[in-house]
């Protein structure tokens, strides 16, 4: 028995999907055909502006080659619209006016970037014709512009102060473009990050050489003769001027076809915890473009609606879990996949900086701080253990950690110019795990100290691990006549095995014979 | 004036070259010094050092013991010992077949004991049933370079080629504990500021990279695999991947590209723990030292003893070959072999599926050569056995062996989940242990062979960097005591086995030659007078050639000459060990978090401890396990330095002392596998195993860990010694 599983989009979760279902597709089990929008097959589309500003190559990007998918026996084709959905006779119409059928449908059409209201732009998502010097940065096409920009040294605008248009600002800027971040706000990645992480990142940007434009409202657009983008006007009637914007304002999932088609949406597709689509077994949704929220109004997981992470990780485990749903649906074996475990819900999203010259990471919330009246009163307000919050700020050095913990698990974090620290904290929190009473542990991490042991300067310590020889052992054999190396390895057998320790017996006995001169 | 014997020490694959003095007046105590070698350099650890305690020893077997109804060892006469094992194997394959007896190898025997113990198995006891505790040690990275070179020598290059290199990347390996005058090699890297260290632990090998001699990297147990896919990403990306090399000697750059794709540094420090900077400058170290003195890459047990651990192995060599390093003159990916015979001891016929000189048993070319050189009939060589962990989970079982011989190892205490392999040794018909000590092993052992060891015997071993040494009879053995050549000798006979076996290494050694010649590990122009004139004997060494000191330089070992991309990626795997209600006597749902618990090796002891523990300076030295945890994790529970801990999971307890130290992660704890009875480690791992190279995971158990009221062990050490 098998069944045919029809691929709509193929970026980096459709890839993911695929490959999982390769073996699937070699026994037999599975026919699969993929359609994608876009010429190319999947690519690391997070890397995109790693591209738009010289760092890596298109071909590194690849995440899927369409020629061994074909060789391996997948139906791919590629530059090619699906018009329609026909649930009922289980078809797709497709641009190039082929009608493949399907037993199961998944969508994995992703997301597209938010094109912001402004005077000079056209609004329709659906169509977003941009003139020439725009860009939203998704796609192959827009980092070539991006590039052309950078290794021209031009004046490059980004609007949005999200975690992607920092991204690309602070690349752009080290590859030797004219950088400004236009961002509404005191300070940037004002969704996710505290008061005091957004002012020290704000710095530490500055510092990187980033022109930071807080508190801006922007309104419209200005072209030049020829059309093309040359200033971004603010609504306090001034205008920043450059050859290139980068419009960073976020994403929206692609639900039309999903709509099209009579299928329930809200911010994206409405899928079930088994990535069903509501009461439509044949239809599946993964990633940027579905909405986990089932159907049952008693589910504790989705009371609180929570839109596509828009991060990869969650897609990619999304896509692993639907791999092994759909081939034991296509091997008929109804009564296992009923009983495979539903792809657990999500931690929420950690946000860690993709970047060179300064280190980032948020994650859950930040919001409280350690005066607050809930972290200073002695009891707890309600049943849950009472929340306390650990600050470390040192604007002038670039640094600030914030710890937001209950029951000594982090429930927010905020850790910039922090590199070790921020690794740990983010372990430790997407862990679960308790963090070490002592918070300041944490932070001695990315400390000069952290790499000295504190016993160097015991006596008694062991100075020749291979022989097992202590300093007391190795100073009595000098105090006894031994005045070099091979004298004291003699004695003792103190550096007779890998010799590291030399250097600190030949110390040692310069200790002893300074001493006695003096 | 005392005779000086020239041999090698008796411990770890770096065989490090000592002088055996014998003194002349009885009285006075043999003495061990470090010989010049380009491997040891005069080196020498403190198990050096102390290595003649072992034939000193008051401990030693020195006559066959059976094991009486009342369970009690008595001496018996070889005549008799023999004449037992041989009824007992018998028996046991009249009523349940030949592959009802098994043999279990070990990778410190030297090339002639492992060969002989291959075709006796294959012809004298007629059983496929063989493997050896190589399984557990360097499985994994042998079947990764076998997939990825065509060939799989631990170190294809000499030794001191490390000397000059500007860049190492050490994977999972503890060299400062594990093979102390090693670390000689490694100062050109530390003088460089390019000795890279991955560990959870800052280890004593992870220490020697502070103060500008390097980087410490310090993932998440388990999690090596997503690091160097980080890595691999890096160095493609960056542009740093010699493209010149790929086109030329590789295949499968493309899908391996794609299979990194998805493995930038910010994730990988999510996967990882290692922060995205350290990522980038370890990949950018690698590039620079290629360009310069030269680059590295080194695996250990630590990355390799996984589920994953030919997978992680195949990672690194993937990384190694994108920078260009394999088989060229002055950069490089090795594997560092752990046991003293480690690489003779996977080449000659003691694992499952192979047959002498590195041959496959499933090929019909290299059957029919061995059945040659043997003169059997090739349907006479039974077909591939089952992996380690495999066989000693069959122990007594329908179907399973239920006859045992045991040779240089001791399952009870170093293979995985050892409270049921020392309930399966139990449940066999009989049992024939052959070591120089009475080993938790041998203490289960119906019939236990006293053997000769090191300075007792003539022989040859192959050590890291695949050069076969000469190791060299100094003392003589006890009177009762008999070398396994002839052990195998006697039993072919009283078996009436086909072929010759003979008790004499040398003759053993030319037969060797004839078997492994043509094989991918050929012996055949090797022999003892050229071992003897101290030259250097690198395989494979064809008869007429001069051997391999460098592998590679010319070409890979497939068929086409190139070197294999072979993309791979982590697969998920739940924990066991610590489910919930599992806890064993500790009860589930008191608070703490499960650990992970990492097992490893210290500078004192020696794999399962057998000899060391019975080392008196070793023991003064580390007389116990101790269970390594972070302050902040013995905070949490109240456990103090020094304290006693009970460390349990699904699968047994270990009752140890506290060793509270901010060298490990906080959510890793750290036990020794080298002790026994309450405190060994592998009571607590589970015995599943890498798919491909059948390696145990070693290295991720899940477990509870909690303080000891001191009257609670006195009880629990008790029921143990009742046990």
């Amino acid at each position: 028995m098998s069944e045919r599983v029809v691929v709509v989009g193929f970026g980096p979760v459709a890839a993911r999907l695929i490959d999982e279902l390769l073996p699937a597709v070699e026994s037999g089990v599975v026919e699969m055909t993929v359609i994608g929008e876009e010429p190319v097959a999947a690519y690391n589309r997070v890397l995109v502006a790693d591209l738009g500003v010289g760092r890596t190559s298109a071909d590194a990007l690849a995440l899927a080659d369409a020629a061994s998918l074909v060789a391996a026996g997948v139906d791919v084709r590629l530059g090619v619209r699906v018009r329609r959905v026909d649930r009922a006779r289980r078809l797709l119409l497709l641009s190039d006016g082929s009608t493949p059928r399907y037993d199961r449908l998944v969508f994995a059409t992703g997301a597209r970037p938010v094109i912001p209201n402004l005077t000079g732009l056209n609004p329709d998502p659906g169509r977003p014709a941009l003139p020439p010097g725009v860009t939203a940065l998704r796609d192959l096409g827009d980092a070539a512009a991006l590039h052309a920009a950078v290794a021209g040294g031009k004046r490059v605008v980004v609007l949005g102060g999200g975690v992607l248009g920092l991204e690309t600002a602070l690349a752009a800027a080290e590859e030797g473009a004219t950088v400004t971040v236009v961002h509404n706000g005191p300070f940037p990645l004002g969704r996710s990050i505290d008061r005091g992480g957004g002012a020290v990142l704000a710095a530490s940007l500055r510092n990187c050489g980033v022109r930071m434009a807080g508190n801006a409202r922007s309104v419209g657009v200005e072209t030049d003769d020829d059309g093309g983008f040359s200033a971004l006007l603010l609504d306090d009637g001034s205008a920043i001027d450059g050859d290139l914007l980068v419009l960073s304002c976020g994403v929206r999932p692609r639900v039309e076809l999903a709509e099209g088609c009579g299928l329930p949406t809200a911010a994206g597709i409405l899928v079930d915890h088994r990535l069903r689509a509501h009461h439509e077994p044949h239809v599946f949704a993964v990633g940027d473009c579905a909405e986990v929220r089932c159907p049952d109004p008693d589910c504790v997981d989705c009371r609180v609606p929570r839109g596509p992470s828009g991060l990869v990780g969650p897609g990619w485990r999304q896509a692993e879990w639907l791999a092994g749903y759909l081939t034991l649906l296509a091997s008929g074996a109804l009564a296992e996949a009923q009983a495979m475990p539903a792809l657990p819900s999500e931690q929420p999203a950690v946000v860690v900086l993709k970047a060179r010259g300064l280190t980032m990471a948020v994650a859950g919330d930040v919001t409280a701080d350690p005066w607050d009246e809930e972290a200073l009163c002695s009891g707890s307000a309600t049943d849950r253990p009472r929340l306390q919050v650990s600050q470390w700020a040192d604007p002038e050095h670039g640094r600030y950690v914030k710890m937001s913990t209950r029951a000594g698990v982090l429930e927010g974090l905020v850790a910039v110019g922090m590199p070790r620290t921020a690794a740990e904290l983010v372990q430790l929190f997407e862990r679960g795990a308790e963090l070490p009473a002592d918070r300041s542990l944490l932070l001695r991490l990315d400390g000069p100290e952290a790499n000295t042991s504190q016993a160097a300067h015991d006596p008694a310590r062991t100075v020749c691990r291979c022989a097992g020889i202590s300093g007391t052992a190795i100073a009595s054999a000098v105090s006894s006549g031994c005045s070099t190396v091979a004298e004291v390895s003699g004695t003792t057998r103190a550096g007779t095995g890998c010799g590291s320790c030399h250097d600190e017996i030949r110390g040692l006995i310069e200790k002893h014979f300074q001493s006695a001169v003096a | 004036m005392a005779d000086g014997a020239a041999t090698h020490c008796p411990y770890c694959a770096l065989q490090c070259a000592v002088t055996l003095t014998v003194p002349a007046a009885a009285e006075v105590p043999l003495e061990v010094t470090g010989r010049e070698f380009p491997t040891n350099r005069g080196g020498l650890c403190r198990k050096g050092w102390t290595s003649t305690s072992l034939l000193e020893h008051p401990g030693r077997v020195t006559e066959p013991l059976l094991r009486g109804a009342d369970g009690v060892h008595r001496p018996v006469d070889w005549d008799t010992a023999l004449h037992l094992a041989a009824t007992a194997v018998r028996e046991t394959r009249a009523a349940h077949g030949p592959d009802a007896v098994g043999v279990f190898g070990g990778g410190g025997l030297t090339n002639e004991k492992a060969y002989q113990l291959g075709k006796f198995a294959r012809l004298g006891l007629g059983t496929s049933r063989i493997d050896y505790n190589g399984r557990f040690c360097m499985s994994s990275a042998a079947a990764a370079g076998i997939r990825a070179f065509g060939l799989d020598r631990g170190l294809p290059f000499p030794v001191a080629d490390l000397d000059g290199a500007s860049t190492v990347l050490l994977l999972g390996s503890n060299v400062a504990e594990t093979m102390p005058p090693f670390v000689q090699h490694l100062r050109g890297a530390r003088d460089a500021g390019g000795l890279i260290v991955v560990d959870p632990r800052r280890s004593a090998t992870a220490a020697l990279t502070s103060d500008g001699a390097g980087l410490h990297l310090q993932p998440l147990p388990g999690s090596d695999l997503a690091l160097l896919l980080g890595l691999a990403h890096v160095v493609i990306h960056e542009g740093l991947a010699d493209q010149a090399y790929i086109a030329k000697r590789t295949v499968g750059y493309p899908a391996l590209a794609r299979s990194v794709a998805g493995y930038w540094p910010e994730r990988v420090q999510s996967l990882t723990g290692v922060p995205a900077g350290l990522v980038r400058e370890t990949a950018r170290r690698l590039a620079d030292g290629a360009r310069r003195g030269g680059s590295y890459v080194l695996t250990g047990r630590g990355v390799e003893q996984h589920v994953d651990g030919t997978d992680t192995a195949t990672a690194a060599i993937n990384l190694a070959l994108l920078l260009g390093l394999p088989g060229s003159a002055r950069s490089g990916y090795g594997t560092l072999t752990g046991q003293g015979n480690g690489q003779g001891g996977r080449e000659h016929g003691q694992k499952a599926d192979q047959l002498p000189g590195y041959r496959k048993i499933t090929d019909p070319a290299a059957r029919a050569h061995v059945a040659g050189v043997w003169g059997v009939p090739e349907a006479l060589i039974p077909g591939p056995g089952v992996p380690a962990v495999e066989l000693l989970a069959s122990l007594g079982q329908p179907d399973g062996v239920r006859c045992l011989f045991v040779h240089g190892a001791n399952v009870a205490v170093s293979a995985p989940d050892a409270n049921a392999v020392t309930a399966g040794l139990r449940r066999l018909n009989f049992l024939v242990v052959c070591d120089f000590f009475v080993s938790e092993t041998a203490a289960e052992a119906d019939l236990i062979l006293p053997v000769t060891q090191w300075a007792e015997e003539e022989g040859t071993l192959t050590n890291l960097e695949g050069r076969v040494l000469r190791r060299r009879r100094a003392v003589t053995p006890p009177a009762g005591v008999r070398s396994e050549l002839w052990i195998m000798a006697r039993l072919a006979e009283l078996l009436d086995a086909p072929s010759t076996f003979s008790e004499d290494p040398e003759t053993v050694f030319e037969e060797l030659r004839r078997a492994s010649a043509g094989g991918p590990a050929d012996y055949s122009g090797i022999d003892y007078a050229m071992l003897d004139r101290g030259e250097e004997a690198y395989w494979p060494y064809p008869a007429g050639s001069a051997g391999t000191p460098r592998l590679f330089l010319e070409a890979f070992a497939h068929p086409d000459g190139r070197a294999v991309f072979t993309p791979v990626t982590p697969r998920r795997r739940a924990p066991s060990g610590v489910s919930a209600g599992s806890a064993g006597s500790l009860g589930s749902g008191d608070g703490g978090a499960p650990m992970t618990l990492v097992t490893g090796r210290w500078l004192e002891h020696y794999q399962s401890g057998a000899q060391t523990r019975r080392v008196p300076a070793l023991v003064d030295a580390r007389p116990e396990a101790r269970l390594q945890l972070h302050p902040s994790a013995a905070a949490a529970q109240g456990i103090d330095d020094g304290a006693l801990v009970l460390v349990a999971n699904v699968r047994g307890e270990v009752l140890c002392r506290a060793e509270v130290s901010p060298d490990i992660r906080p959510e890793t704890v750290f036990l020794p596998f080298h002790f026994a009875g309450v405190e060994s480690a592998n009571r607590l791992t589970e015995a599943v195993t890498d798919p491909v190279s059948g390696m145990p995971e070693f290295k991720t158990s899940q477990v509870w860990v909690r303080p000891v009221a001191a009257g609670a062990s006195a009880v629990a050490l008790q029921s143990e010694g009742a046990s």
